[in-house]
């Protein structure tokens, strides 16, 4: 299974080079769904693709299905709003949870006092984290059978010309965006690439490949915020949360942050995209040496700094 | 630490030449770090500078500079402050208010008309204020309702957001003193960018102009039934919103914060959201003399009410106030009341003043809390 993550690729673009190397000849499978209206304006990554590029264009076909059919539209709606609902609950309890988990970092206290604390408050998050999750994995069924998606004529008309681009490509990439809308529409077309076939993402395209999606902006208008789960990823890469454009997103020299975030989603790790970043993924799921990380310290290191770390605090 | 340029001048004799070369040079207000040097030139027995900050002696009393027409006054202007101001002229028992200072051309503007402006270090209109040529315009539909609560026809504007779809629902924002928070507090041009930047969520937003303001908006029955009862139905009916409490807001500064709490007090199933701008929550204890004079009788008549029974009347409060109102005092009590009665409330201090060049510039925040917008799902 070949996977790839880039970084954002509006500055530094490599994912041209590296399709070439993943896949030099057959056509390329193209998501640009998280550009939303603005999908089909993809001249420019058809250049990049060496002219092999072939749109899903998944977003089209969601306002296709939208239109087409009532049973699904109407569910969706309501599907909308109550994730919009069971966001707002999340963030309630993960804002007191994280809060907590803060005002103990900044307690004095005996240390071990301090360390039982930590370790049950990130628990804790790690809870709300997963109840949120499942709760949304229930709004995804009930949006399912109200929605009658998998015996829809026209979702499946879709799905059946998704799956065909998908068997002839020898490549899929899938561009960055809204990562939101970029999940929904690879869930309700099933664009999940075989193990086969090799896969490059960038930004929420690598987002998208991993276990779960977590939404973070340090430096938005509200200031620091706690990130958040947003969604159940194609789970390709396990093990891995996915932070593009962490440079300008996250308040990286914040130790105690980098440290609650490394524990919050441990046993994956925390994987730092920025421009230019190049990550394959190991047979076995693995990061390269190269990769850049949260350390549990609440460092930023790479893999291979991070083992030497390790080895000289045994030795 | 340099000493101030109008402490320079003074060091050495000063004539009228000399004089209007230093104003030449400098211009007014004079803004050295911490201090600022107010200038106004001309024949006249006192000078006084108004500029209501709290704290401040009101008026300020000018100083004329023996055998010039020079007259200068300097106070404390902290990093990022922003004072509105305006000189009272008197000359032969005549006074002459309201008057701008001529040798600053920067002025805010608001419903009573225009005031100079001093801008502290590090102050700068956000960028998000001014026309961006990226954003894409929403547009403002004029709109009218038959209200038979107020008994009479109230015309206002609802604006659509650029990418407005149908099928999609969008929360409902509903402004008080629409009209002056459209003309002087930019906010379609501040709603225009925020929302082109992923900041704040697509919105319908209705700008309510008052009739009889400081009737409607102390605390008034019909006008609270008109908000809850006729103009979000009639908005329901016209356009796709959320329609639950935690997609509508409620917003106004001033008395029209006062008509956004009250209404809440008595709808408070209507909306999750409040957005309070220096809202005059002037309320007494052991006193009865509240300072307002008899228009905000029944504002302290509500707040003293609400401050004996406080409750839940929605989910989240963002609520700021300019630390030099005299509102500061009863905003930081009620934020801590409006807490206690278990909303969630976002309290900001700035250092300005009452007025709509402050209220534009909290929006920003104010509505990123509220009605956060799709950046943080994007990654390009």
């Amino acid at each position: 299974m070949t996977t790839v993550l880039l970084g954002p690729q509006r500055f530094r673009q490599t994912a041209g080079t590296v399709a070439d190397a993943l896949a030099p000849d057959g056509p390329v499978a193209t998501v640009t769904a998280g550009w939303r209206d603005r999908e089909k304006d993809d001249a420019e990554l058809h250049e990049v693709m060496g002219g092999r590029a072939r749109n899903l264009h998944l977003f089209t076909r969601l306002g296709h299905v939208v239109r087409h059919d009532p049973t699904f539209a109407a569910a969706a709606s309501v599907y909308n709003r109550s994730i919009d609902e069971a966001n707002k609950l999340y963030k309630v309890r993960l804002s007191h949870a994280m809060d907590a988990v803060y005002t103990i970092l900044r307690r004095t206290a005996r240390q071990d006092l301090i360390d039982s604390a930590l370790r049950a408050g990130v628990q804790s998050v790690q809870d709300i984290d997963a109840w949120y999750v499942w709760l949304t994995a229930e709004l995804e069924d009930e949006l399912r059978s109200v929605g009658q998606v998998d015996s829809s004529d026209v979702i499946a008309g879709h799905r059946g010309e998704v799956a065909e681009i998908l068997d002839s490509s020898a490549l899929l990439a899938i561009a960055g965006g809204h990562v939101s809308f970029l999940m929904r529409c690879l869930r309700l077309f099933e664009a999940f690439p075989s193990p086969d076939l090799p896969v490059v993402g960038w930004s929420a395209g690598a987002m998208v490949l991993t276990d779960h999606i977590v939404l973070y902006h340090d430096k938005g208008p509200a200031g620091v915020q706690p990130a958040e789960v947003w969604d159940r990823g194609l789970g390709r890469v396990p093990r891995v949360i996915a932070m593009p454009h962490a440079r300008r997103r996250l308040a990286l020299d914040d130790v105690h942050r980098n440290l609650v975030l490394a524990h919050r989603f441990a046993p994956a790790r925390v994987l730092l995209l920025d421009d230019g970043m190049q990550v394959r993924i190991g047979d076995d799921g693995s990061l390269p040496a190269e990769a850049r990380v949260v350390t549990a310290e609440g460092t930023i290191a790479t893999i291979e700094d991070e083992a030497s770390a390790s080895e000289d605090c045994a030795s | 630490m340099r000493k101030l340029a109008i402490n320079r001048l003074l060091e050495r004799a000063v004539d009228q030449e000399r004089a209007t070369r230093f104003v030449t040079r400098h211009g007014s207000p004079i803004v050295e770090g911490d201090r600022a040097t107010f200038l106004w030139v001309g024949e006249a027995d006192e000078v006084l500078l108004r500029h209501r900050v709290q704290g401040l002696p009101e008026p300020l009393t000018m100083r004329r500079i023996p055998h010039t027409t020079l007259w200068y006054v300097s106070i404390d202007m902290p990093k990022e402050s922003r004072v509105e101001y305006q000189f009272e002229i008197v000359r032969g028992g005549m006074r002459e208010s309201y008057v701008n200072d001529p040798l600053n051309p920067r002025l805010a503007h608001g419903p009573f008309g225009a005031s100079s402006v001093c801008a502290a270090t590090g102050y700068e209109v956000p960028a998000w204020t001014l026309p961006d040529p990226e954003s894409r315009p929403g547009e403002l539909v004029p709109a009218e309702l038959q209200s038979k609560a107020l008994r009479r026809t109230v015309r206002f504007s609802v604006y659509v957001p650029a990418r407005f779809i149908p099928l999609v629902h969008y929360p409902l924002l509903v402004v008080h003193d629409g009209d002056d928070y459209l003309n002087y507090a930019s906010m379609k041009t501040v709603l225009d960018n925020l929302i082109h930047r992923g900041e704040i969520a697509d919105l319908i937003v209705a700008f309510v102009p008052p009739g009889n303001r400081l009737v409607e908006y102390a605390n008034n029955a019909p006008h609270a039934r008109f908000v809850a009862r006729e103009l979000v139905p009639h908005l329901s009916e016209t356009y796709p919103l959320l329609g639950t409490p935690s997609g509508r807001t409620l917003m106004g500064s001033s008395f029209g914060g006062i008509a956004s709490i009250s209404t809440a007090v008595r709808y408070p199933d209507v909306f999750g959201n409040l957005l309070l701008q220096s809202a005059s929550l002037v309320f007494t204890d052991i006193a009865f003399d509240h300072g307002g004079g008899a228009v905000f009788d029944p504002v302290v008549k509500f707040v003293n009410a609400y401050r004996a029974r406080p409750r839940r009347v929605a989910d989240r409060i963002y609520q700021s106030c300019g630390m030099y109102e005299p509102l500061i005092t009863p905003n930081r009590s009620m934020a801590t009341v409006f807490r206690e009665a278990g909303m969630e409330v976002r309290y900001r201090e700035h250092r300005d003043g009452h007025n709509w060049e402050n209220w534009r510039d909290r929006l920003r925040e104010g509505l990123t809390w509220l009605h956060p917008g799709e950046q943080r799902f994007v990654y390009e």
